[in-house]
């Protein structure tokens, strides 16, 4: 009976995500796909807890923490830090898709992606539910997040396309129970330096060439005593 | 215990160059880091019982013989990089300031790619390999020009990206791995003994995403689109080493993952579907040749070509294919690394100041006589001239494909003829044209380092060794990997 409320729960909140996700292609304004990013983080950090109270697996426990360290605090107000140097607050331009489009698209990629995973998995779909709908919310979600990743022109909201990519991965590994933390702990090592390194790599692209030192010891990326040797 | 010899040697190696001042200092703690990886590998390649393991890390001949070949690349990049670097310097390419940068993150990549071969791990080698591409996409910034970041941000978007795909091929093998055996695991040693329970549908499935992430950091098409721009732009002894090492390091995960799900029953389909792959870059890594206008860029796309080649080898899957993939292996990164070199010289002797503007070529046999002549060998050698090591491999992987299939062999011959026929006109036409004839300004003679030539000629000289004859000892060392990965016994 408990068990079968913590998968209604699961269920509800996997719903939740997908429609931040939807926002995170629909949004227009850098702060609030930030805002987005950072409620997605929360809701796999709550998923985690529940997951938990079902499976009683420390380790989801400690995703949660580090999950909420890093995805909710750390990392959006790093980015919003910068956003706010580089004062980029839209992302009108759009390289092949307009949000419109890609909602419909993204729909279709989800219906794909369960109709694909249900017949590959087959079998094993139907002994573990859970693990098949983690799978498909997951999988979708990367797609989703590729799509900002390739359809927005703004360096920093390629980022944030990647970031929520890495969350339907997170997603996945949460109903992987048993899977080691380490996996986890590694994969945020890994994006903690791919977002300090893009978002340096940004500052650059935004700007001419000349003004790129400048501005990289303008905003404290760059050691300034160096700077005047 | 070996893999702990490369981080000591790293770490050392990285504290001194960010404590030492002058670039001198740091262009010798980069070539004494190098030696000490070269003799570090050969000593693991000869005198270690192999395989060796301790925790996360497994050294069997597979990745012995990965680090050892990275060592040798890494080796001639170094010796070559001072006196590059120095000219970037002189020029106002490089800033002063991002010396440390520089040789920090090329000795962080030298480190990081000789270990990532011995992670028994996947997803300790899916981090490693994660990172040698975000250190790279550094190396490649590290000219902060434009046309570097946007070259290095394409990189990392596409290599990434991709990646996060091949985790997720990776929580499906634990899944699976955890039906067979409980509680589970991702040691590709432990993978390789279990395999056979495996569900092939599923098997298939986790490997389909396993190779999306790998094979876009090897530069199959259809996720090619990245290496043209990143090889191109980055300072010539990086892309040497993006060429001869990195693109090695998708190619490794690759098979690795293949060789476990070929032990799955009813698996084979997975072949036809890595034949396709390869069969694609092929054709559009020869076609990318045809219309390059860069020298730079062309060798890139060539080696394009060539990781289909191996990846059409890895598909046929028998003992046969599998020995000359190693060994195409070794001789394109040999080669690879060699043409960069060269072409790096010649790139800077004629770049234009505007960088819309391609190189004018004019004269290059007296102006830089010993790089124009390498350049030649290095094409000759890619095309798969005998004597250099290229020709033996390319010749069995065709021969392994015709007895696959006669059709598919002949399509890919005639690919591999178009882009030998491209290498060969380009440097045809740009080596003979005269600045007398063409009215091209011939430039200021650009001084070469001592040793950007020794590295050359390490390079030609270790391509003519193994291209002469298959040496005895390899042939053995090979014939151990191609049992090792479950292809039965020796040829």
């Amino acid at each position: 009976m408990i068990s079968e409320i913590f998968s209604d729960v699961v269920r509800i909140i996997l719903v939740f995500i997908l429609i931040t996700a939807a926002l995170t292609i629909s949004t227009r304004t850098l702060s609030a796909l930030v805002r987005v990013y950072s409620i997605q983080s929360f809701l796999i950090a709550i998923l985690a807890c529940v997951l938990w109270g079902m499976l009683q697996e420390d380790t989801l426990l400690l995703i949660a923490a580090i999950t909420f360290a890093v995805k909710v605090i750390l990392i959006p107000s790093f980015i919003g830090k910068i956003q706010k140097r580089i004062n980029i607050r839209r992302d009108l331009e759009f390289n092949y898709l307009k949000p419109a489009g890609s909602i419909v698209v993204s729909l279709g990629l989800m219906l794909m992606v369960y109709v694909v995973f249900s017949r590959v998995l087959g079998n094993f779909a139907v002994v573990n539910p859970l693990f098949f709908l983690g799978a498909v919310v997951g999988v979708s979600l990367m797609l989703m997040g590729m799509l900002v990743t390739f359809s927005r022109k703004k360096t920093i909201t390629k980022v944030m396309g990647y970031l929520s990519m890495e969350n339907g991965v997170l997603i996945f590994g949460c109903f992987a129970t048993e899977l080691p933390l380490i996996v986890e702990v590694m994969i945020l090592i890994d994006l903690i330096i791919l977002v300090i390194l893009t978002t340096i790599l940004t500052v650059g692209i935004d700007s001419s060439l000349d003004e790129y030192q400048e501005r990289l010891i303008q905003y404290h990326l760059w050691p300034s005593e160096e700077a005047k040797e | 215990m070996i893999a702990g010899f490369y981080l000591i040697i790293g770490i050392i190696a990285v504290a001194l160059i960010m404590v030492l001042k002058t670039h001198n200092m740091k262009r010798v703690v980069l070539i004494c880091q190098a030696l000490a990886n070269l003799a570090v590998s050969g000593y693991l390649m000869f005198f270690v019982t192999i395989p060796e393991a301790t925790g996360f890390f497994r050294i069997d001949h597979l990745s012995a013989f990965e680090a050892g070949l990275s060592s040798v690349v890494f080796f001639a990049a170094s010796l070559y990089a001072g006196g590059y670097v120095r000219r970037l310097i002189e020029t106002g390419e490089l800033s002063p300031r991002s010396l440390g940068l520089f040789y920090g993150g090329f000795s962080i990549l030298m480190t990081v790619t000789s270990v990532v071969f011995f992670s028994d791990n996947l997803v300790l080698f899916w981090i490693l390999a994660e990172i040698t591409t975000v250190v790279s996409a550094m190396l490649v910034a590290s000219l902060s020009a434009r046309e570097n970041i946007d070259a290095a941000l394409k990189y990392i978007f596409i290599a990434s990206t991709a990646m996060l795909f091949a985790f997720i091929g990776l929580i499906f093998l634990f899944e699976m791995s955890r039906g067979v055996s409980a509680p589970g695991t991702l040691n590709w040693s432990e993978l390789m003994l279990i395999s056979g329970g495996f569900d092939p549908k599923i098997a298939l499935a986790a490997f389909f995403f396993v190779f999306i992430g790998f094979s876009a950091k090897s530069g199959i098409v259809p996720f090619h689109t990245w290496l043209p721009d990143a090889h191109s732009k980055a300072p010539s002894a990086v892309s040497a080493v993006l060429s001869g090492v990195l693109l090695n390091i998708g190619m490794y995960g690759i098979i690795r993952v293949y060789a476990i799900i070929r032990q799955v029953p009813g698996s084979e389909a997975g072949g036809l579907f890595l034949m396709a792959f390869g069969i694609l870059t092929v054709s559009v890594g020869a076609l990318m040749m045809l219309r390059q206008k860069n020298l730079k860029k062309l060798i890139a796309c060539s080696s394009i070509e060539n990781m289909g080649l191996i990846l059409i080898g890895i598909s046929i899957w028998t003992p046969l294919a599998i020995f000359w993939v190693m060994f195409q292996t070794l001789a394109h990164s040999l080669t690879k690394a060699e043409l960069f070199l060269s072409a790096g010289i010649i790139h800077r002797q004629y770049k234009s100041d505007n960088p819309d503007e391609e190189d004018q070529i004019c004269d290059a046999f007296e102006m830089q006589p010993f790089a124009s002549f390498c350049l030649v060998a290095g094409a000759l050698a890619i095309i798969g001239t005998p004597l250099f090591p290229v020709f033996l491999p390319k010749l069995f992987i065709l021969l392994e494909t015709v007895r696959f299939d006669l059709l598919t062999g002949v399509v890919i011959l005639i690919f591999i003829a178009i882009g030998s026929f491209a290498l060969l006109r380009f440097i045809w036409t740009v080596l003979s044209s005269r600045s007398e004839l063409d009215l091209i300004k011939k430039p200021v003679h650009y001084p070469v380092g001592r040793g950007m030539h020794i590295a050359l000629v390490f390079l030609l000289l270790t391509m003519i060794y193994f291209g002469i004859s298959v040496p005895g000892w390899f042939y053995d060392y090979l014939n151990m990997i191609v049992a090792e990965l479950g292809l039965g016994g020796a040829l």
